[in-house]
């Protein structure tokens, strides 16, 4: 069964095919974000403007006809209204020419399934980084439950926001990871409770060393802070489920840093680490036709006339 | 540090010996260095946990809550006294009601003393004795002098999560003899509407 999965909750919009687990195409034109960050309307414009231009070179990648799919899968939520309206009514177009069923899937499980199928892992601990996202994560009875999460913002934007403060350019964390990599510590608000943290605190703070403190310090403590957080909470996660698998996803899963003190955190509890590749870490179409894929395997499906877009799909109301 | 100590627990942070001071068992809590964070912040996280558990102890047994008594203290590690008793979460379904209103009264206690517990939860609290049985809290590693309400009311959600509706009841009943309780509740009800999470509380009880 040949799927095509469109993604297009934020910056990137991103077309995969899968067939039966098996990933033939993952394209995508990621929005520029310059050192202004995300604006709605424009991504929505760009990805008007890509949808057509994606889904055609996912194909010819593929060495497929559009004729030959047999299902499509396209992301409901979590992520920007306007974007996710843009992959929708591509994917609903595509259901509705082709005349083949298509599957609502959730950005945040489509994350973590896919880096399970990549560290061959069937029921890890999950910690899923983006830039909206950070959160602790085990299926329970078919559904992920939120063992922990940010209480404010997500990691990814954090690391934005302070990249923009500072004038990098692009403003986005893998600026601020090349930075760190020459800084040494200077101590910053830390916030874990229990399995959650909160971020804000440690961004303000921060922001306002920024001219009073070297960039390249600035850069390596707040890592250094943030991702201690966030390892200390998976650590006690770890503890409660007993779970001797833990695999990183999302976009902030790139970050070769945050895998190794993960990686050092899993190993002095005898559990492993995994994580898909990189360009399935980023935001990507393989990831949603993966799981639709899964989801069409199993017999789900919506009507088309029920497709639509939920902003705030919370991941925990996703049965998997 | 730890020679002639027997390890009887590790948690996420530290571990805890037993040893005998002039015949009688104390427990030391050691809390242990992280390989994944940087030694600057790993000794600072340390340091300053011990120190705040430390004193949150001795605060709230000053006060005349039922905790361990701390007897010294140091960098990294707490020495106090060895507590005995059934945590609550192993008898949790067969716990009296006045054990729940006891849990309640102290945690009252506590935040009286400008103490919010952090982690207070069933697996945080031992029970002594049969029929008048007597509990005291345990586990200061995550608690902060606050005496915000957000912060009481996220010990008293905790709480609610972890036991029946009906031992909840009981717990309310004890907690009330905390001048600011009725705050407090209007507090957590506010808290419980927060959209963002209000599937993942639904989701934990089920």
């Amino acid at each position: 069964m040949l799927v095509l999965g469109i993604e297009s909750s934020a910056h990137t919009f991103g077309v995969g095919i899968v067939e039966n687990g098996k990933i033939l195409a993952n394209e995508k034109e990621m929005y520029k974000i310059g050192n202004k960050g995300i604006i709605p309307a424009k991504v929505a414009e760009f990805h008007a403007r890509s949808a057509r231009r994606v889904i055609e070179r996912a194909i010819a990648h593929a060495g497929v006809s559009l004729r030959d799919i047999s299902g499509i899968g396209y992301t409901r939520g979590p992520g920007i209204g306007t974007c996710l309206q843009i992959g929708m009514l591509s994917a609903k177009t595509l259901a509705y020419r082709l005349g083949v069923p298509i599957v609502p899937v959730n950005h945040a499980v489509a994350h973590i399934e896919i880096a399970k199928h990549f560290s061959n892992m069937k029921d890890p601990l999950a910690v899923y980084v983006s830039g909206g996202n950070s959160q602790i994560l085990k299926l329970e009875n078919q559904h992920y439950a939120v063992l922990g999460e940010t209480f404010d913002i997500g990691i990814g934007n954090m690391l934005d926001n302070f990249a923009r403060a500072a004038g990098l350019n692009p403003a986005w964390g893998s600026t601020v990871a090349k930075l760190a990599l020459r800084g040494k510590f200077v101590e910053m608000p830390y916030t874990v409770k229990g399995m959650d943290f909160t971020f804000t605190g440690l961004l303000t703070y921060a922001t306002k060393q920024i001219g009073k403190v070297p960039i390249e310090d600035l850069c390596y403590s707040l890592q250094e802070v943030a991702f201690s957080m966030l390892c200390e909470a998976a650590e006690r996660a770890l503890m409660l489920t007993k779970s001797k698998e833990i695999c990183v996803c999302g976009g902030v899963a790139q970050s070769d840093r945050l895998r190794q003190m993960l990686a050092l955190m899993a190993k002095e509890h005898g559990a492993r680490l995994g994580y898909a590749p990189n360009e399935y870490n980023a935001d990507n179409g393989a990831m949603i036709a993966y799981v639709a894929g899964e989801a069409l395997s199993k017999g789900y499906s919506v009507p088309i006339d029920k497709v639509d877009i939920e902003q705030r799909y919370r991941i925990e109301k996703a049965k998997v | 540090m730890t020679m002639g100590m027997n390890l009887v627990n590790e948690g996420a942070e530290a571990k805890i010996y037993e040893t005998r001071v002039f015949g009688k068992s104390i427990l030391v809590k050691v809390r242990q260095p992280k390989a994944y964070r940087v030694k600057e912040l790993d000794t600072s996280i340390r340091v300053s946990r011990t120190r705040k558990e430390a004193h949150a102890m001795l605060l709230a047994k000053s006060k005349g809550a039922k905790v361990p008594a701390v007897l010294a203290y140091g960098k990294y590690e707490i020495y106090m006294e060895k507590a005995e008793g059934i945590l609550l979460r192993d008898i949790l379904s067969n716990a009296d009601k006045h054990v729940f209103e006891q849990a309640g009264r102290e945690l009252g206690k506590l935040h009286n003393a400008g103490i919010a517990h952090g982690d207070f939860t069933p697996a945080n609290i031992l029970v002594k004795g049969g029929k008048n049985s007597k509990i005291i809290i345990i586990d200061f590693g995550l608690s902060t002098f606050t005496s915000s309400e957000e912060e009481q009311a996220l010990d008293v959600l905790l709480m609610k999560r972890s036991i029946g509706k009906d031992q909840f009841s009981s717990f309310l009943a004890g907690y009330s003899s905390y001048a600011k309780s009725g705050i407090v509740l209007s507090k957590l009800a506010e808290i419980e509407k927060r959209g963002r999470y209000q599937s993942r509380t639904l989701s934990s009880a089920v």
